[in-house]
């Protein structure tokens, strides 16, 4: 019997039994087998790309990948690797490391390291060039652990108009972690810095087909030697309690608290004190943000060539509303749980607010625990629609140094540092 | 004994009416034929306790690129750097802005891209990916 006369021969049984009258409603559900010459039913999957509007959703457009450690995430681009988080994953103040998103710059992504060879080199400008394997990194130092939120610099820069090119980033370029290495101070202080030093020098593993000396080539980032974030950082092999997929960077990151992810170096291999200002690409002309309030500018200004610009540093406030997340309807009347995160760069997050006429009156959301100023932290509201209708749900965090999410849109050339008040619809339908 | 067999009779109608009403827009079993994805499930990977610590290749998927004048070259030369994908990553972008981005992988980033080819890759990324053409 070949596939045809099978289909056939079902459909005449089928046939059969919805004649004989039977209670159960056989052949309702036709299996694949029966199907499989219908065309699927359009409609089911988003669009593929979005603008010159700005993307309407909170994730990226892009389909679901599986990627080596990972769960399906939403792809952006596959060689190198850049994935974003999918919304639901920020229910929990601490982001699963299978969900954490990825972001690489150039193709040589490391998929193997023997740990038998790597070392952890610190040299350049010391008295004392230091190489220490990862057993020496655990066994020869005191653990430090710290929550910190890495964000890419470019998160939800398909928000921005005019759409500027880059990774089109929804809002899931983020994600939190518990960080626990060696401080680097400490690595910094065993090498000894030679007086006279200006910034320090992350390189990872990571290489490109790019001719040496370009930003094609290698991915560096420096810090001023005289930063004091520099005695926040820590060289971590443990995120979440557990080794770092390839993906963030095994076998050890660069946590730099409160900063972009720009400066977390994966696979951070050398740490280089400089005795100059470093003048790669990666520091002179990528990651830089105009010199003016919020970062803000106008593609004018930039065609002008009046805007004056430095690299970008610290993340601004920002919150996030996790669920409901406007795919389902809700009830009037029913008492639901609003949740999310907040964060800043800049200091604990003291205040998250939310509003249900989409900015209109703001009423105070409940915080959850404190794990730190550079942690996410979740916040939650009990909210209750009396009547049907599409309701514009609203929320800003304030951090301890005062700082409150504004409700301006901001552009620059590189899409960098939106933090605007994020609102969603939500449905409310009948209870009765 | 008749009138209450008759009642019992329009008792158990005006139920039934009732009934209908209730759940009239009850919809159930509902079930659409669908393709799975490319996603399936990974074999674990095989681990052995030595020093190194390995993944498998990172998959990449081939993008959906417009067929075109220009997509081999697109294809040859993009591809050595990234994957095109980071071409149907990018919103609809202005032409001008097509071109400066060609020119940044040749003059920023060492790409040595022939000047014809150059030419005909911006050609191909201003017919199919700009605002006013991109379909996919």
């Amino acid at each position: 019997m070949n596939a045809t006369e099978r289909c056939l021969s079902r459909r005449a049984l089928l046939k059969t039994l919805r004649m004989a009258g039977s209670g159960i409603a056989f052949g309702r559900w036709l299996e694949p087998d029966v199907m499989m010459d219908q065309e699927l039913a359009p409609g089911k999957a988003i669009e593929t790309f979005t603008g010159p509007g700005a993307n309407p959703r909170w994730n990226s457009v892009g389909p679901y990948v599986t990627e080596p450690q990972k769960v399906p995430l939403i792809l952006l681009t596959d060689r190198p690797v850049q994935l974003e988080t999918p919304r639901h994953y920020f229910r929990t103040t601490f982001t699963p490391n299978e969900a954490f998103y990825v972001r690489w710059h150039l193709e040589g992504i490391p998929n193997a390291v023997d740990l038998k060879n790597w070392k952890l080199q610190v040299e350049g400008n010391v008295n004392k060039p230091t190489a220490l394997s990862l057993s020496d990194l655990m066994q020869n130092f005191k653990p430090a652990s710290l929550a910190a939120v890495n964000q890419c610099s470019g998160n939800s820069r398909s928000r921005l108009q005019p759409r500027v090119p880059g990774g089109q980033w929804g809002n899931g370029a983020m994600g939190n972690a518990m960080w626990t290495g060696v401080r680097l101070r400490e690595l910094l202080d065993m090498a000894g810095v030679k007086s006279g030093s200006l910034q320090v020098q992350f390189q990872g593993l990571e290489t490109g087909q790019g001719p040496e000396g370009l930003g094609s080539n290698l991915f560096l980032k420096s810090l001023d030697l005289g930063n004091p974030v520099l005695d926040e950082c820590v060289v971590a092999y443990l995120m979440n309690g557990e080794p770092l997929p390839m993906l963030n960077g095994f076998p050890v990151r660069l946590v730099v608290p409160g900063y972009f992810a720009t400066y977390w170096t994966k696979c951070l291999t050398w740490i280089r004190v400089l005795n100059a200002s470093d003048e790669n690409f990666w520091m002179k002309t990528g990651y830089r943000v105009p010199d003016t309030p919020r970062g803000n500018t106008t593609p004018e200004d930039v065609k002008a060539g009046k805007v004056k610009t430095v690299p970008v540093e610290r993340f601004p406030v920002r919150s996030f509303l996790i669920s409901p997340d406007g795919s389902s309807k809700i009830a009037a009347g029913m008492i639901v749980t609003l949740r999310g995160i907040a964060f800043s760069g800049f200091g604990r997050v003291n205040q998250v607010e939310v509003s249900d006429n989409g900015g209109r009156n703001w009423m105070a959301a409940r915080l959850g625990d404190d794990h730190g100023a550079y942690s996410f932290r979740t916040w939650e509201a009990s909210w209750t629609a009396k009547s049907p209708g599409r309701y514009s749900l609203a929320v800003r965090a304030t951090d301890e140094k005062g700082n409150t999410q504004p409700d301006e849109p901001i552009w620059n050339p590189g899409g960098y540092l939106w933090n605007r008040i994020e609102r969603q619809q939500i449905v409310v339908g009948n209870a009765s | 004994m008749k009138n209450q067999v008759r009642a019992i009779f329009l008792l158990m109608c005006s139920l039934m009416i009732a009934g209908s009403a209730v759940y009239a827009d009850l919809k159930k079993g509902n079930y659409s034929p669908a393709q799975l994805g490319s996603i399936q499930q990974a074999v674990p990977a095989e681990l052995s306790p030595d020093s190194s610590y390995e993944v498998p290749a990172y998959p990449v998927p081939a993008p959906e690129l417009a067929p075109g004048d220009g997509l081999s070259d697109v294809r040859i030369y993009c591809n050595t750097c990234h994957s095109p994908r980071y071409i149907t990553l990018q919103p609809s972008l202005p032409a001008a802005t097509w071109a400066t981005e060609v020119d940044k992988m040749n003059k920023t980033f060492g790409a040595t891209i022939p000047e014809e080819n150059t030419r005909k890759i911006i050609s191909y990324l201003q017919a199919h990916y700009t605002p006013e053409n991109r379909k996919q």
